[in-house]
């Protein structure tokens, strides 16, 4: 059960997606929703995981579907409620030596949350924001699913069944010719059925800079956007039944390039997110990549 | 003076008086151009909540923004006028900070 267990650091890391409908394509940005604005957003996601340092030569791919919706109450005030759609699909080997495939698909977990801008300095051409969010993920998905071979262990569920707060703070500085966004976040994950998920703690950050035009006319040009982010994720041992699983946690750090086309309305992105450093505890499943693409649109 | 001599030092104040009496429904009938400066606005995606908040402003007609500038230029529809106070309004929904707003004249 516990070198079962280990992955779901894995599919925590790779599915926490902090869905805002701006600028960086794997966490927030503090730039705003306008009033009774909404924007919508659908990220694909397709995650790889197969380093495994057990015999279990285990085997992970996620396909999902993450869907954003943002509303702006204020100019400064805006909430989001975010839906993931997933299939996840788990190959190992077992002790007796059979190869064996469990999955499971539909609907996870739910995050709402609401964002504010906390401080604001507009000049022409640039501004700077910090804006702090506080939000709850809702045991929206399945969390007691089975397979021909029993119940699933709790992390390929696609649900934790526990309603866990999340915030942080996230700064974003942008100009014409390039933005940065800064977030740093925590979620604290809460027990249910005898599991608890370590709690996670995010350093990211996003460059995104202006690769055409190349000199900005009249008008309101379409921009592309070269992007490069980065994501330090740490998360605590998960707990069975209230002791420490030794093959779960630990830190992850991800390195992103990818790319945005940037328009008035829409928004059309895709970005590779590269594990160039992994420090797990025990077995924990590393991850190969994940590759996100998707649009956002406002109406 | 002359009845004659009376007509024709009339003449000038009554082709005056006929020319704006033409050109006046030309005049009102001509709608009011705002700009404004937009300061925060860097991107195209940001630009759509400036435009949709000035564009529900009653008797605005077309928002069009140049990014590079900030400048947001509101038409209005035939006899309308943009309070300054509503365009800041509205500007401060979409996130922003408006500067500078003032009225174009026809000549520009």
């Amino acid at each position: 059960m516990r070198r079962e267990v280990a992955w779901g650091l894995l599919v925590l890391l790779g599915l926490r997606v902090e869905g805002l409908p701006a600028a960086p394509q794997t966490f927030n940005t503090a730039l705003p929703v306008a009033e009774d604005e909404f924007v919508f957003r659908e990220q694909l996601l397709y995650l790889r995981a197969t380093d495994d340092p057990g015999p279990a030569d285990r085997e992970l791919t996620v396909l999902g579907a993450v869907s954003v919706l943002g509303f702006g109450v204020t100019g400064r005030l805006a909430v989001f409620g975010l839906l993931p759609y997933l299939d996840k699909e788990l190959e190992l080997t077992t002790p007796t030596g059979d190869r064996i495939t469990r999955d499971t698909t539909g609907v996870a977990d739910a995050q709402f949350f609401a964002r504010y801008t906390a401080y604001q300095k507009d000049a022409p051409g640039r501004t700077f924001r910090i804006a702090t969010f506080l939000g709850l993920e809702l045991p929206a998905g399945d969390d007691d699913d089975t397979d021909s071979l029993g119940t699933l262990p709790a992390p390929l569920q696609l649900g934790s069944g526990s309603t866990d707060p999340l915030g942080g703070v996230v700064v974003t500085w942008q100009t014409h010719d390039y933005q940065v966004d800064a977030q740093a976040s925590y979620q604290i994950n809460n027990e249910a059925n005898g599991f608890e998920f370590g709690n996670v703690a995010r350093l990211d950050a996003s460059l995104q800079y202006r690769l055409w035009p190349r000199e900005l006319g009249s008008g309101m040009p379409a921009f592309v956007y070269g992007v490069l982010e980065g994501n330090v994720i740490r998360q605590s041992e998960n707990e069975i039944a209230g002791t420490e699983d030794a093959d779960s946690g630990g830190t992850t750090f991800f390195l992103s390039p990818g790319v945005q086309y940037v328009t008035r309305r829409w928004i059309v992105e895709a970005i590779v997110q590269v594990p160039v450093g992994q420090d797990l505890n025990g077995m924990a499943l590393e991850d190969d990549f994940a590759v996100r693409a998707g649009f956002r649109v406002k109406f | 003076m002359t009845t004659i001599e009376r007509a024709a030092a009339a003449l000038p104040a009554f082709a005056a008086a006929v020319l704006i009496a033409l050109a006046w429904p030309a005049a009102a009938d001509e709608p009011a151009v705002y700009e404004l400066q937009a300061d925060g606005l860097a991107c195209p995606f940001c630009a759509y909540g400036i435009e949709k908040q000035l564009g529900g402003i009653e008797g605005v007609e077309a928002v069009a923004t140049d990014v590079k500038s900030g400048t947001v230029t509101i038409t209005m529809e035939p006899g309308a006028t943009l309070d300054e106070a509503d365009a800041e309004r509205a500007v401060d929904r979409a996130g922003f900070t408006m500067r500078d707003f003032r009225r174009r004249e026809r000549t520009e």
